[in-house]
């Protein structure tokens, strides 16, 4: 494996044998497809320790954002299994639900997703306190100090009280990723969440997401932002028709794929950049 | 013109034209209760899984929003205690109606609603860990029945209007104590103008109120 490339946050000089870090997240031979004619994921293989940032491109339909969505247990897969800390966490089975899925694993994971999903009838107080109180089990008031304690790190106090109509985009997609951090995960979705804002917006969200890496969660991103890949992954993988082309650390994919494939799609979008 | 209004023939009578508009009230109160909590059962049924729960829900509905409501009042008016052999009385008989009328669309107000919440909001909730009742309970129905409300106002105030019809099968409603006094009195003009401005009165309030409500979740509304 080549060297990493040194980014300011990226800690890992090489990347660590397989046996000194166990795989946090394995998935095998996992099989997903609309239908006959759409598979999204082919007999897709894939690794990721605990301290990886694993940043998925590709180019649109070639299955990123699936993976995310069967990773959260959104929806099933076909074949294969996924593993989550060294135990089966969903399995390969027919339907649209997850097969077997262990609810427990389940509750480790924390999405935020494309679109603004903050519940719009409840304030930013009331939307970072739900799960943890219904579904947690927390007391009211030790939810309500936590979500202060977000808030406050992500410099959105003032706005404990506001509803998510009186708040910018970029606001918003900030308090999606308080509210998930709030049931404490161990692995962290991203679903291209800065895709749906104004440019000046997408910097405020990724420096939430950077300073997270810091704190060295555990997450996958999907994203078509080819330089904020490069900030905060320490491996890319790229995608294309339903199974990995390759992956490596962000400095030598970036610079020299080697596969065909990659280098093509990366000449288109680091164009358009 | 030169017709002279002349209101003097009410004297003595708005004892009747209270007591009609009692009625009146009591037929749209009633309905609209029987129309908000049959309604939503009924949405529920109609968002089952199962065809077979959904089918009779939707010909219930369509029933209700195909035919028109002044044969519905005159069909259970005659055909229900034909059928069943037992008479309720006139009033019971026009609140039943005129509820399960509204129950019809009130159903579609609240189905509109529940399919109005993004299905990305039921995304965040499972990754959120919640279960599908706290889904349901916490996230769909506060959203749902928020845009329901101006159409279930509106529907409400329909009731209103509505509940007028069951004059022809003699209840003593607003209208029908109208009719009389408009033949009593040979006062048409005087009388149907009258209780216009009080069906009217009862409604523009209403009506207003469902309007603001409108303008607050335009202004809510995201993106």
């Amino acid at each position: 494996m080549n060297a990493h490339t040194s980014i300011e946050i990226q800690t890992l000089d090489e990347e660590p044998s397989p046996e000194t870090y166990p795989a946090f997240v394995e998935l095998r031979d996992v099989y997903k497809s609309y239908g006959a004619n759409l598979v999204v994921m082919n007999a897709m293989t894939l690794d990721m320790r605990a301290d990886d940032r694993l940043v998925i491109i590709g180019p649109s339909g070639s299955g990123k954002s699936s993976l995310l969505r069967c990773m959260m247990g959104l929806e099933g897969i076909q074949g294969g299994e996924i593993r989550f800390q060294g135990r089966r966490y969903i399995q390969g089975g027919p339907g649209y639900a997850p097969t077997g899925i262990d609810r427990a694993l389940q509750r480790q994971i924390g999405m935020v997703f494309q679109h603004y999903t903050l519940f719009p009838h409840l304030s930013v107080l009331a939307n970072l306190i739900l799960a943890p109180v219904k579904v947690g089990g927390m007391s009211r008031q030790e939810a309500t100090e936590r979500a202060r304690a977000y808030l406050v790190r992500l410099g959105l106090e003032s706005k404990l009280l506001a509803y998510p109509s009186q708040l910018s985009g970029g606001q918003k997609q900030r308090v999606a990723i308080a509210r998930a951090l709030m049931l404490e995960p161990k692995l962290m979705l991203f679903d291209e969440v800065t895709s749906a804002l104004d440019p000046e917006m997408v910097i405020e969200v990724q420096n939430v997401m950077l300073q997270l890496a810091e704190q060295k969660m555990a997450m996958i991103i999907v994203t078509h932002d080819m330089h904020f890949a490069r900030d905060i992954a320490t491996r890319v993988v790229f995608c294309a028709n339903g199974s990995i082309v390759e992956q490596g650390p962000p400095g030598r994919l970036f610079r020299q794929p080697k596969e065909a494939r990659t280098r093509e799609f990366l000449e288109k979008v680091l164009h358009l950049d | 013109m030169n017709y002279h209004f002349d209101f003097s023939f009410l004297d003595g009578k708005v004892g009747a034209l209270l007591g009609g508009l009692k009625i009146t009230l009591e037929l749209t109160l009633v309905s609209n209760l029987l129309g908000l909590t049959f309604g939503f059962l009924l949405c529920l049924t109609t968002l089952n899984r199962r065809a077979i729960v959904r089918w009779p829900a939707r010909m219930f509905i369509e029933f209700f929003r195909c035919t028109p409501a002044l044969l519905q009042i005159v069909w259970f008016f005659y055909c229900i205690p034909m059928m069943f052999d037992f008479f309720i009385g006139p009033i019971a008989l026009g609140i039943i109606a005129l509820g399960l009328n509204l129950t019809a669309f009130n159903a579609e107000a609240y189905r509109a609603g529940v399919q109005a919440v993004p299905k990305e909001h039921l995304d965040a909730c499972v990754a959120l860990g919640l279960r599908p009742w706290q889904r349901t309970f916490y996230v769909v129905l506060p959203q749902a029945l928020r845009s329901a409300t101006p159409i279930l106002m509106t529907n409400g105030i329909g009731a209103l209007q509505q509940s007028a019809l069951v004059a022809v099968v003699a209840v003593g409603d607003l209208m029908y104590v109208g009719n009389r006094l408009a033949t009593d009195a040979y006062r048409p003009l005087e009388t149907y103008t009258l209780i216009a401005v009080i069906y009217f009165a009862l409604s523009v309030p209403v009506a207003q109120l469902v309007r603001l409500i409108e303008r607050k979740q335009d202004f809510a509304t995201e993106r």
